[in-house]
């Protein structure tokens, strides 16, 4: 591992329905490192896995092979005991405290309906956390200040737009200041006039040294932004390299294809 | 119809009989809440358990649901007074085993409505809160379940009118409830076309007060929801 990789993948395998007739074998050995202060972007046609990836990172969708190493912890549930008890419970705690340290946000913003969007960023500060409400209510509208959301602190998500709603997901996913942001197709599901404001929140982060791993569409933002890109076929990665270039000049043919097809 | 349009109503024995038939009503009322309390407590265990991971759990709590909805609550008042005490040799109250009755047999109902209603919070939730690095108690509490008791309130309460109406059988067993209190009356006054109705009036107003009062409460549980 190299000195500064704050995270790695090894070996990631991620199976589908696995053993059934629908078996689908989605993430094929990944190895990946990002490190700090990066902004790695994956791009691919749908279903080639990103979105997946991302999960696996943070055990959303918990590789069946391989681990993830982050800030120094391994983390694998290849060896876990299946009967075991008080490792699996282990094995959570583990989890917990580190997802606690990853931000995820979401293409279809996943805030809280029935929370008030302060309460949606001060939550996880208040029940993980522990911190004190108040501290943790000053920490939340600060988030969203951030994020140009202060004045909605009392909003609820219905009364919000999509752009509004997943501005308030990142101050969610901020407040529990993570060491490492994932966003999964964070502008995918946003009308067109909204989407540049999101990708100006996400460049800031990117900007302010935040670790970041992209799924992303939006081929300026990863020109722009991303300091490495990862293109993904099939639950491979095909190619990879520093953003610009790849993006300019592709080396293989399926990336080729891909940009072709979407430029 | 003409025999009941000719009939001479004793509104006397309305008037006389109100007094006992409040009575009555408080019984009502405190064995519908009792049960509503113990089905609605027993009814989310039943409901975890029935999507509980662990297979025998999940088996446990599909019989149960199973079996105590088959069965009439008149069969389990019946069995929980007479059946269960005399096996036994535990004395229960009437009102106790009518409590019990109404318990196995809403809770069974009560459990399908919460299972319904936790399914049918979005997977997204259940991602965000574990993203953020909530435990499956905490974001079960704080995320999970909020929303899913708001999706589910309109059919707890329809649930609730029917452990009211449903009460009323508890009187077969001796419990001095509205329809019990009513019985007595009617043996006393010979006059049970006025009592009868008088009764239903009781519950018809019960059941418009508790929809009347389900119908706010509904509206400011899921004013945000959609």
């Amino acid at each position: 591992m190299s000195a500064d990789g704050i995270v790695r993948a090894e070996r990631i395998n991620k199976w589908f329905h696995r053993g059934h007739a629908k078996e689908q074998h989605v993430l094929r050995d990944i190895d990946l490192t990002v490190t700090k202060g990066e902004t790695l972007v994956v791009i691919g046609p749908s279903g080639s896995g990103k979105s997946t990836l991302l999960r696996c990172i943070n055990f959303l969708a918990p590789p069946e092979t391989g681990s993830v190493t982050f800030l120094g912890e391994t983390l694998s549930q290849e060896s876990l005991p299946r009967f075991d008890v008080r490792a699996r419970l282990d094995h959570e705690r583990r989890l917990r405290h580190f997802r606690t340290k990853i931000g995820m946000v979401f293409q279809h913003f996943n805030l809280f309906p029935h929370m008030t969007a302060l309460d949606n960023v001060a939550a996880a500060p208040i029940r993980v956390l522990g911190l004190p409400k108040v501290q943790a209510r000053a920490r939340a509208l600060e988030e969203l200040e951030r994020v140009g959301m202060g004045a909605k602190a009392k909003a609820y998500p219905n009364q919000l737009s999509g752009g509004q709603k997943q501005r308030v997901a990142i101050a969610r996913a901020l407040a529990m200041r993570p060491e490492l942001m994932l966003f999964d197709e964070a502008t995918s599901a946003l009308d067109p006039e909204l989407i540049g404001g999101i990708l100006e929140e996400m460049k800031k982060l990117a900007v302010s040294g935040m670790t970041m791993i992209v799924v992303t569409h939006e081929m300026g933002f990863a020109r722009e932004v991303g300091d490495r890109l990862l293109f993904m076929d099939a639950g491979s990665i095909v190619e990879e390299g520093p953003a610009r270039d790849v993006l300019a000049a592709p080396q293989n043919a399926r990336t080729q294809e891909f940009l072709r097809a979407i430029l | 119809m003409s025999a009941l349009l000719a009939y001479a109503f004793r509104w006397s024995v309305v008037q006389e009989s109100f007094g006992q038939l409040e009575h009555g009503l408080r019984i009502t009322l405190e064995l519908s809440l009792v049960a509503l309390v113990l089905s609605l407590a027993l009814g989310l265990i039943v409901a975890l358990c029935r999507m509980a991971q662990f297979a025998p759990l999940r088996l446990a709590a599909y019989a149960y649901i199973q079996v105590f909805r088959a069965v009439s609550l008149y069969i389990y008042v019946l069995w929980v007074y007479f059946g269960i005490a005399g096996a036994t040799g535990i004395n229960l109250s009437p009102l106790t085993a009518g409590v019990i009755a109404l318990t196995i047999l809403n809770s069974a109902y009560m459990a399908e409505i919460y299972r319904s209603a936790l399914g049918a919070v979005d997977r997204g939730q259940h991602e965000a809160a574990t993203s953020l690095g909530f435990g499956r108690v905490r974001g079960f509490t704080t995320v999970v379940l909020p929303q899913a008791i708001r999706t589910a309130v309109p059919s707890l309460v329809n649930q609730f009118v029917d452990i009211v109406k449903d009460s009323s059988i508890v009187a077969i067993i001796g419990t001095m409830d509205l329809m019990g209190v009513t019985n007595q009356l009617v043996g006393f006054y010979r006059a049970p076309f006025e009592l009868y109705t008088l009764v239903a009036f009781f519950y018809l107003t019960i059941v418009l007060v508790i929809s009347a009062l389900a119908a706010g409460l509904e509206r400011h549980l899921q004013r945000h929801l959609r």
